[in-house]
């Protein structure tokens, strides 16, 4: 196929070749001129079309895939040919910068650019305008709640992918094993990443609903098993240390499912002889899925357990929503960073904390950097 | 490719043309005279509120009939559940028209950021602001010289609730000192009941209500002036008034009978819940001490004064009269004539009078020309000549916790309450301490 | 060695043009049919069933009316199925009918999909020359770029808020002009790509660096020049890829609630469904009846999609990262 896909470029007759050099130029001039004016109407049409609010929905979706793809697209064709024009020694130099110059340039401008603002702010004061030194990271490292939220979110960074990581590799391996319903299983493990974070804290507000004594029957599940048992309802939300693990249960919950999908298929990517091989030598299944099946997808493991460990660092959601993480003692990082920058209107010490949940996310990036050399090395 | 050289021409002609034609812009606005707004309409107002929806649609109603059928912009209300949130990034981000901020103490900080626009610079005339509101309540809105906010709502707070039916029919009376409101507590008990109601869950905002429980007792313990200073953090929060106040409620929480479900179990039930067991037959407790919106979450089809009725939270060693309510600020987007029109309209007596007749809504208008023939319930009617009275005789007093800085008001105030309730009375003192601790120093 | 059938075919049975990825196993063959049905059928549905229970408990009582939602526990429902006044639609018709859902509907959708083909695109061309270029600065970039995965979108809004009404001033000059990006559609997306690139970046990149090199390297003996070797050989081998990142920007653009109402805006004309949903619910925390519906309405189409696409998302995601 690779073979065909450079004949046809081949095949296509070189430009203007019935023209004089200087005739050629002026039309490739002329043709980019045109090119870039297109675009230029076109995306101005466009872009004022998708401002007015009024637009008709529809139409709106269906310009903005035009634009967006067909824009996206025609833009990094257009780079692509302007390279072609550089002289040779400097085409494929600079040809990688235009392929990833999109992707950097947005991200500098809505992520990257954050960063440093909120990188200065951290050294700032309550209104982010005067300097005020190391004062927010002294506050950081000791203020008794900050302190407690680092240790809470040491606990979700290592038990909510482990956990996360090992069930989904458990049913991925196991689910892979069925004769039929596999695609099924797995549709219903997914689902709880269908539902919203909103969605998922109203699901479990209700599991973990707790009513006292006088204001009714228990409706949440875990305080009706109790009942039935004939024990007391508990107030699961508040009652330490149990409610940090509950909340970590939210998360699981919902992650599982990304988690044994992804693995699940590089286990169906692990070339059968292999596997084959090793049952003929007399492994058991065990040492099957221990010594061959998981070092296989050793790499897979490792982009999973990444994001899930990010996005552990990063959780907010579930445990604002769910009481007063204060009291109950269930803070975390990124919900001090929340409470103090939005809630207390504290731009310097919310980008202080900000700041911590960057550098706690560096040896994740250096163990990504190293995994990564390794797989290009043996490619 | 010689299309190239086609499409070029043509494209310039187009481009040329596109290029003189005009550009996007706003519509200007005609109509009554706006004093003021330096930047151009655009034919959309945005007020952004802490309302519940259902009070949203109502008002939403009320702008489109008094409002939006007589001017040329559209005026619209938004609610949201994460209004702080919201409120500050919209704020900062330069994308807010208007704002009902229930919080006045988080005026300061954005003026101080740049994202407020003084009601001077938008041509405001204070002393006719205050004939309107009272000088007070304007006050709250002042921040370095310049006032930020329009009064444009204020609830009552110190009411306590009954089932008056069922209350009446026990032969209980409505007492008229604290100390007959404790012997009419010690009598349900011995009648084999539960006197008090209270819930304290709200999310992440856990807390709050009990914060107004210490309030109104404050109130009604050291008196008004003490009051002010505890606000101005001119005594510490563990002052021993404040730390008598505190006892006084723990009185009533920690007493063996008096809360159904117990003080440690306030803090995990949702104070829209809490009053329901009012409503059993026969009720599982009797009083609920609660702000005037707290009906709308009473069960439906139960009547005001026939089902529940309120009487004011009596008076201890003294009096006072506790109540929140919103100020509408102007964010830098705001800096428009239309939204000062709208503003006019939205604090004068014709829209505050509807507003007051909306079931969904319990507010209640602080403009003094609004007369309690606005209010839809007598309930409402009732508060609102409370309200005038306390603020005519000085005796009336805004939420503190929504005046302190946001680290105590809405944070370790509401944590130390929690944690209040949760231990005991015995850690009455290192909780106050902790939040004496948290106030900033700046 | 007691496999029934012949050793596997190696042609994957999806994706046409694909070349041999080693030999996938066909579904008729799963590992080891010798060992495991009992067991891990038991494993299987034990696990199906925990994970359901929640899920079950929303769509129960979102079909119960208020009364009994707010004094009965929802497996009591199943106790007595068939008694009277148990099952209600209501909940569902008032969240339907809180107005204007219709064209929350079609909010949801005009700021969903092009947030999704967006950030696809742009992601799928960085990926390939993070893969199968050679430049100055590749680690530190990539690095950077999964760095930009902790970056909590908070901290993101105001900046950008304030980029998008005031431009960007430096030193008196106007650098990035006052362009009125605030509540337009053109604002969401551009913000979404930007938030959704870094994960799109690493997952692309780490599928399309896995093609075997033997392919591409072929085709460069041959002449064809790197925009060709992407559009007409790597993308078609990556549409699993593709529509695997593509289902999960998807979902979390349609599920996403604080981008929406930063940069839209919660007012009739403009809001999404979430918003519409969230109005509905407000402050309070405890109308389970309501609450459940509108959780489950916003899931239905997130679901659909997923249901529709999923054979995608099980091939796509994944084979990237495995030696084949």
């Amino acid at each position: 196929m690779a073979t065909e896909v450079a004949e046809r470029q081949r095949e296509r007759p070189p430009e203007g070749r019935s023209l004089s050099p200087g005739a050629r130029a002026a039309l490739r001039v002329a043709a980019f001129a045109g090119g870039m004016l297109a675009i230029y109407v076109v995306g101005r049409l466009a872009l004022d079309f998708l401002r007015d609010k009024d637009s008709n929905r529809i139409l709106i979706v269906l310009v903005a895939i035009v634009v967006g793809v067909g824009g996206v697209f025609a833009l990094f064709w257009a780079m692509d040919r302007v390279v072609n024009w550089l002289p040779e020694s400097l085409r494929e130099g600079v040809r990688p910068y235009v392929y990833v110059g999109p992707a950097v340039v947005l991200l500098s401008i809505f992520l990257i650019y954050p960063v440093f603002d909120t990188l200065l702010t951290s050294f700032k004061d309550k209104n982010g305008q005067s300097w005020v030194g190391l004062d927010n990271y002294r506050f950081v490292f000791s203020d008794p709640s900050m302190l407690r939220s680092i240790r809470n979110t040491a606990g979700w960074v290592i038990v909510v992918p482990a956990v996360a990581v090992s069930i989904g590799l458990l049913f991925a391996a196991l689910v892979d094993r069925l004769h039929r319903g596999e695609s099924l299983a797995k549709s219903l493990i997914f689902l709880p990443m269908a539902i919203s974070f909103v969605g998922a804290a109203v699901t479990f507000r209700l599991i973990y609903s707790y009513r006292p004594e006088g204001f009714g029957s228990n409706i949440g599940l875990l305080n009706g098993i109790r009942s039935a048992f004939g024990q007391e309802p508990v107030p699961w939300l508040s009652e330490q240390p149990w409610n940090n693990l509950l909340l970590m249960v939210i998360m699981i919950w919902i992650q599982v499912g990304f988690a044994m999908v992804v693995l699940s298929a590089a286990i169906k990517s692990i070339p059968e002889e292999i596997i084959e091989a090793a049952r003929i030598d007399g492994a058991s299944e065990f040492q099957v899925f221990w010594r061959i099946v998981v070092p296989s997808i050793a790499p897979t493991i490792v982009v999973v357990s990444t994001y899930m460990v990010i996005n552990s660092l990063k959780v907010f959601d579930i445990v604002f929503v769910m009481g007063n993480a204060e009291a109950n003692k269930t803070e975390v990082i990124a919900e001090r960073m929340i409470r103090w920058f939005f809630i207390s209107n504290n731009d310097g010490r919310g980008a202080a904390i900000a700041v911590v949940l960057f550098i706690a996310v560096v040896p994740v990036l250096m163990w990504n950097v190293r995994q990564f050399r390794e797989q290009e090395k043996i490619r | 490719m010689k299309w190239g050289r086609t499409v070029a021409l043509v494209m310039a002609v187009t481009l040329t043309a596109a290029a003189c034609g005009d550009d996007g812009g706003g519509s200007s606005s005609s109509g009554s005279a706006p004093t003021g707004g330096s930047k151009e309409n655009t034919g959309e107002v945005n007020l952004l509120s802490a309302a519940e929806p259902e009070e949203a649609a109502a008002y939403q109603k009320i702008f489109d009939d008094l409002i939006n059928s007589q001017v040329d912009y559209n005026a619209a209300v938004e609610s949201s559940a994460d209004f702080e949130e919201q409120f500050q990034i919209r704020a900062e981000g330069g994308t807010l028209d208007l704002a009902a901020v229930p919080q006045p103490g988080a005026i300061a900080g954005l003026v101080d950021k740049g994202s407020l626009v003084s009601l001077e610079d938008l041509g405001f005339n204070i002393d006719d602001l205050n004939n309107l509101f009272g000088e007070s309540f304007v006050a709250l809105g002042e921040y370095k010289g310049a006032h930020y906010g329009v009064p444009t709502n204020i609830n009552l707070k110190s009411m306590v609730w009954y089932p008056k039916a069922a209350f009446d029919a026990a032969g209980y009376k409505v007492p008229e000192t604290w100390d007959d409101m404790l012997a009419l507590s010690d009598q349900i008990v011995a009648d084999g009941s539960t006197p008090w109601c209270v819930g304290f869950e709200s999310g992440g905002a856990t807390g709050w209500p009990a914060t107004d429980w210490m309030e109104d007792i404050m109130l009604r313990t050291a008196g008004t002036d003490t009051y002010d200073k505890w606000v101005a953090h001119e005594i510490p929060f563990n002052d021993p008034a404040v730390v008598h106040a505190g006892e006084v409620f723990g009185d009533i929480m920690f007493h063996e009978g008096y809360v159904l479900g117990g003080a440690d179990a306030t803090p995990d039930i949702a104070f829209g819940d809490a009053p329901l067991p009012m409503f059993d037959t026969p009720p599982k407790c009797w009083l609920h001490r609660q702000a005037s919106f707290i009906n709308s979450f009473f069960p439906e089809g139960t009547e005001a004064g026939v089902d529940y009725d309120w009487f004011p939270l009596p008076p201890l060693d003294k009096d006072g009269t506790l109540f929140a309510g919103e100020l509408t600020v102007v964010g830098t987007a705001g800096d428009r004539p239309e939204v000062v029109d709208f503003l006019n309209r939205f604090m004068g007596e014709e829209v505050q009078c509807a507003m007051g007749g909306v079931t969904a809504s319990s507010r209640i208008s602080p403009n003094v020309n609004v007369g309690p023939d606005c209010y839809v319930n007598t309930i409402l009617a009732d508060a609102s000549v409370v309200l005038t009275e306390a603020n005519k005789a000085g005796t009336g007093r805004f939420d503190a916790s929504d005046l302190m800085p946001a680290e105590v008001g809405s944070g370790s105030f509401w944590t130390g309450m929690v944690e209040y309730m949760k231990g005991g009375p015995d850690n009455l003192e290192s909780v106050l301490k902790t939040i004496e601790d948290s106030w900033p120093t700046s | 060695m007691s496999l029934a059938a012949p050793p596997a075919p190696p042609e994957v049975s999806e994706a046409p043009e694909s070349p041999k990825r080693g030999r996938s196993r066909p579904k008729e063959q799963p590992i080891g049919v010798k060992k495991g049905g009992w067991f891990v059928r038991i494993t299987v549905l034990v696990i199906v069933v925990i994970w359901l229970i929640p899920t079950i408990g929303v769509l129960v009582t979102s079909f119960r009316p208020e009364n009994l939602v707010d004094t009965t526990g929802w497996w009591t429902a199943f106790g007595h199925p068939f008694r009277a006044g148990q099952w209600t639609l209501e909940n569902y018709r008032t969240a339907l009918d809180s107005g204007g859902f219709q064209n929350a509907l079609l909010n949801s959708l005009a700021v969903t999909i092009p947030s999704t083909v967006m950030p696809i695109t742009i992601a799928a061309f960085a990926a390939y020359a993070f893969s199968w270029m050679q430049f100055r600065g590749r680690y530190v970039l990539f690095v950077l770029i999964v760095g930009l995965l902790v970056v909590p979108l908070q901290t993101a809004l105001i900046p950008i808020l304030q980029l998008y009404t005031r431009g960007w001033v430096v030193g008196g000059v106007q650098i990035i002009p006052d362009l009125n990006l605030n509540g337009t559609f053109l604002g969401i997306w551009l913000a979404h790509t930007a938030f959704g690139l870094p994960l799109a970046t690493y997952l692309l990149r780490n599928y399309i660096g896995s093609l075997p090199s033997s392919i591409v390297e072929s085709a460069r003996i041959d002449g064809a020049d790197h925009f060709t070797i992407f559009w007409r050989l790597i993308v078609p081998l990556s549409v699993p890829a593709l529509a695997a990142f593509a289902i999960f920007q998807f979902l979390w653009v349609w599920n996403d609630l604080l981008v929406a109402y930063v940069f839209l805006g919660g007012t009739q004309d403009t809001r999404v469904v979430t918003i519409a949903l969230a109005d509905l619910v407000g402050a309070r925390g405890e109308n389970w009846h309501l609450l459940t519906s509108a959780a489950f309405l916003t899931m239905l189409l997130p679901l659909a999609v997923f249901f529709s696409l999923q054979r995608y998302f099980v091939r796509g995601l994944t084979a990237g990262s495995v030696k084949g």
